[in-house]
């Protein structure tokens, strides 16, 4: 056969990659298309963003006209998506910089927020889950139950500046706002945007340190959200399990309560707590805007939220692609790995 | 050992932490801002009070006025000026030697074309010189470099030139840029708009090194600066939005200075001896404008009916502190021309008899458009109050400072609660042009830059006397007039009714010596330094 007519199998599994390949053109086309008309029809003013209050009207009419907005909005949005294909997000209309730059640059500063946050949620929730499974109705269950409630209903903004006074002010473990102390910032080149890799690279171990010292507190504390849902789920999904009867079979076997919990159960839930810990993943990556300004994290979140005050539609747009891209991408991850951990999707 | 010591020696450990205060480098200041309003570095499209501070410390002006007493004159890059006898125009003697942070050598031509680009692009900053009859057209003609020396700068319309010389000193728009390095810098003939969004080109104290938009800005010494080199080596501004946060950092000596921390904080960081509070009278007022458009307003009892039911006792007692200073005329506080407060007060009985007498005894309702932050929101909130015990039912509907003002602009509001009236320079004239003035009330008009023509509120005899006292040459008749005019305001009852006069508070560590905020927001930081 030749690769032009690959075998049946593989056409399959062309056809079903096409497919795909299909749903996320058409997903992101609609997301674009709504955030587009949506922004449109808010009622905030990019161009008084820019020209300010008080502006005559012949300065407002110009900068109206250059940013395109005496344009139907369906050339607007075509002549977006011509730009788009070609690579281009356009310019925030508020920072003067390409999207694409503003979002390289605030990005990682997320990307490393959020993947400590995540990993503290992963692995400090798994095990509390499963513990409290464990333990239904007991003292250990209740009290994972109720670190459960806390960080999952107490306002992350609280947390976060309680931690800040009893951690950074009173305890001076913590380092304040932002992602280094002021004395170390720009002391390392930025090569792939995150502060702690860029530092050890560099060899600058101070920098490194005082990296650390400021992130810890941050994405804890975003952690704390993900590790309670994390912890819920996890509970939820082994009690289930712990009920079915090949665990009784296990038991009856001789196995010991390690072996029973972790190689039968645990393994059975892997597939469904995947999905929870990508889609946590994910929101995070969308940004956590109150964690941001609460510790002045010069993060994605803070960056998409003033920009959509300010009806910087340049911006917002680029920023919901790249959520969108996110979420499907971790979508796909988890398809893919449940194939993986799950022989009966293959 | 046994569990009390044990508790007893950490709590010990823990309050011996947390009484060291950290300190920032003695030769850095360190300021935490809210960088949300800071959007581009270009002079001439600037807007907002931020960037107004961090270029007056990356340019020089030809002019600067005195903190202290803003009507005194100093000189800047302009070694001296005259004014020609008819008042139409004024002549700049140009300082020799000054060089760019490029080391360019700083000319009369390089001022010209500054204040040419401003007007050519037409961005925000343009808005005051056209008031003064400059346009894109008439501007080479009229702003010209006679040599590297020499600037004249001929004013195509009568007007004051005490009040285009403020404008020079506190615009942002009238900075001198390096000529030839901006246009090094330009794209399809755009003079170096896009470049200088995130880049300077001026000759200050301070030379940009980096900036992170809503993260970091960091400036370094201009060790060529032609005053003499600034005492602190660098200037670090870091965004904060929360003020809790600032609080905090300043308590433990993390930053040097806080900008627009909220009233609470601030209080309560009045009682911590290591930081000191400055407080600066800016010239804008807070308001409570009406739609003269809106036929209720139109009727002048109705109008006065409201101004008999603002709480301006409690407003400025219990919301404005920190915010602003007890205020009722549209002239800014302290002018030499400003008179009295008329001492308006809170009466529902007089409100309710103008409003039967109006025709509405029951009242009516209407909405109040507001900012959602304090202390606007406070205002709004206090105001709804007082006018539901004149019967009226006001809604108020919050909002983002875009779409408040934009609502005014578009003049489709009935109430706002606002802030404005130009006044960065200490001349009358700049608060009655912005909040007074209406020359042409139709709307295809489109004044949209003078809060009087979004008011609909229009006064003939009130824009002769402004038009007749800006070319008054005759300093008493001046302020005579002006008094006038304010008297005239009063019983003709404008659309727009001052309630306080605005102040914006800064909070610094004690050792930050030389740190003076200036009313029109040029605080400039050449001569700060610290004392450990």
């Amino acid at each position: 056969m030749s690769i032009f007519f690959p075998s049946g199998r593989s056409a399959r599994r062309l056809t079903s990659f096409g497919h795909r390949l299909g749903i996320v053109a058409v997903t992101l086309l609609g997301l674009l298309a709504l955030t587009f008309f949506i922004g449109r029809v808010m009622p905030l003013d990019p161009v008084l963003s820019i020209v300010g209050s008080d502006a005559d009207q012949s300065t407002y009419d110009q900068v109206f006209k250059q940013l395109g907005l005496d344009q139907p909005l369906y050339t607007q949005f075509a002549y977006y998506l011509r730009d788009l294909l070609h690579g281009d997000l356009g310019r925030a209309l508020l920072t003067g910089n390409a999207v694409t730059a503003d979002i390289a640059r605030v990005f990682p500063a997320t990307i490393e927020l959020a993947t400590i946050a995540i990993l503290f949620g992963t692995f400090v929730g798994v095990p509390l889950g499963v513990f409290a499974a464990t333990r239904k109705g007991r003292m250990g269950d209740q009290v994972v139950r109720v670190i459960s409630l806390c960080g999952y209903s107490v306002p992350v903004f609280w947390f976060g500046m309680m931690g800040l006074i009893i951690f950074y002010a009173w305890l001076d473990w913590a380092g304040g706002a932002g992602r280094v102390d002021l004395a170390f910032d720009g002391l390392v080149q930025s090569r792939t945007g995150l502060l702690l890799v860029d530092s050890a690279l560099a060899g600058e171990w101070e920098v490194f340190h005082s990296a650390i010292k400021h992130i810890t507190l941050p994405a804890c504390i975003l952690g704390l959200h993900s590790m309670a849902y994390i912890a819920r789920m996890t509970r939820s999904f082994m009690l289930a399990q712990l009920s079915q009867e090949y665990i009784i079979t296990a038991r009856v076997k001789g196995l010991s309560e390690h072996e029973v919990i972790w190689n039968h159960a645990f393994r059975n839930i892997l597939v469904q707590l995947l999905t929870i810990v990508a889609l946590a993943y994910g929101s995070l990556l969308e940004g956590a805007v109150l964690i941001e300004t609460v510790f002045a994290w010069p993060g994605f979140g803070s960056y998409l939220t003033s920009s959509l005050l300010l009806g910087d539609m340049n911006a917002v747009m680029g920023c919901v692609l790249l959520i969108g891209i996110i979420f499907v991408t971790l979508n796909l991850i988890a398809d893919a790995l449940y194939q993986v951990f799950d022989p009966r999707t293959r | 050992m046994k569990l009390p010591y044990l508790l007893a020696a950490c709590a010990l450990s823990i309050a011996m932490i947390g009484s060291a205060q950290a300190k920032t480098p003695t030769d850095q200041l360190i300021i935490g801002m809210s960088m949300n309003n800071l959007l581009s570095l270009d002079p001439a499209g600037a807007t907002g009070n931020d960037v107004v501070e961090v270029n007056a410390n990356m340019y020089d002006s030809l002019v600067e006025l005195d903190p202290a007493d803003t009507y005194k004159i100093l000189p800047g890059l302009a070694e001296s000026w005259s004014v020609a006898a008819d008042n139409r125009s004024i002549t700049f003697k140009i300082r020799k030697g000054v060089k760019f942070h490029s080391g360019n050598p700083l000319t009369a031509e390089d001022a010209a074309w500054s204040l040419q680009r401003v007007l050519k692009l037409n961005l925000a900053l343009a808005s005051v010189w056209k008031g003064y009859g400059f346009t894109a057209a008439n501007v080479e003609q009229n702003i010209r470099a006679l040599d590297a020396e020499t600037l004249v700068l001929t004013l195509p319309e009568p007007t004051d030139p005490k009040l285009v010389v403020y404008t020079l000193g506190t615009s942002v728009g009238a900075m001198v840029l390096d000529r030839k390095k901006v246009l090094a810098n330009e794209k399809d003939g755009d003079m170096g708009r896009a470049w200088l969004t995130t880049n300077e080109a001026g000759s200050g104290p301070f030379a940009l090194n980096e900036w992170r938009q809503k993260d970091v800005l960091l400036m370094t010494r201009y060790d060529g600066y032609w005053r003499s080199p600034a005492k602190l080596k660098r200037v670090v501004l870091r965004h904060m939005t929360e003020s809790q946060t600032l609080r905090l950092m300043l308590e433990r000596g993390d930053i040097d200075v806080a900008n627009g921390m909220s009233v609470p904080d601030v209080e309560a960081m009045k009682k911590n001896p290591n930081v000191g509070i400055e407080a600066v009278k800016r010239g804008n007022v807070y308001y409570v404008a009406v739609s003269v458009k809106d036929a209720k307003f139109a009727d002048k009892r109705v109008r006065l009916a409201i101004r008999n039911l603002i709480d301006y006792d409690g407003i400025n007692k219990t919301v404005m502190p920190n915010y602003g200073l007890y205020h009722q005329r549209p002239v800014q506080m302290g002018l030499p021309a400003t008179l009295p407060n008329p001492g308006y007060k809170l009466d529902v009985p007089a409100a309710r008899k103008l409003l039967a007498e109006a025709g509405f005894p029951n009242g009516f309702k209407t909405t109040i458009r507001v900012l959602s932050d304090p202390p606007f929101i406070n205002i709004a909130t206090n105001l709804q109050s007082t006018l539901a015990l004149g019967g009226i039912e006001a809604s108020v509907i919050p909002g983002t400072g875009n779409q408040v003002y934009g609502a005014m602009r578009d003049r489709q509001f009935e109430i706002i609660v606002g802030r404005g009236g130009g006044g960065a320079e200490p001349h009358p004239h700049s608060s009655l042009r912005s909040l007074v003035y209406n020359p042409d009330n139709r709307d295809e008009a489109k004044l949209t830059n003078f809060q009087g023509w979004r008011t609909s509120f229009i006064s003939p005899e009130i824009n002769a006397l402004i038009e007749k006292a800006e070319i008054e040459q005759d300093e008493k008749k001046q302020t005579a007039m002006y008094q006038e005019i304010q008297k005239l305001y009063d019983q003709q009852v404008g659309a727009i009714q001052p309630v306080s006069q605005m102040v914006d508070t800064v909070v610094l560590q004690k050792d930050v010596r030389n740190f003076h905020s200036h009313p029109a927001s040029t605080t400039r930081w050449r001569e700060v330094s610290k004392q450990r």
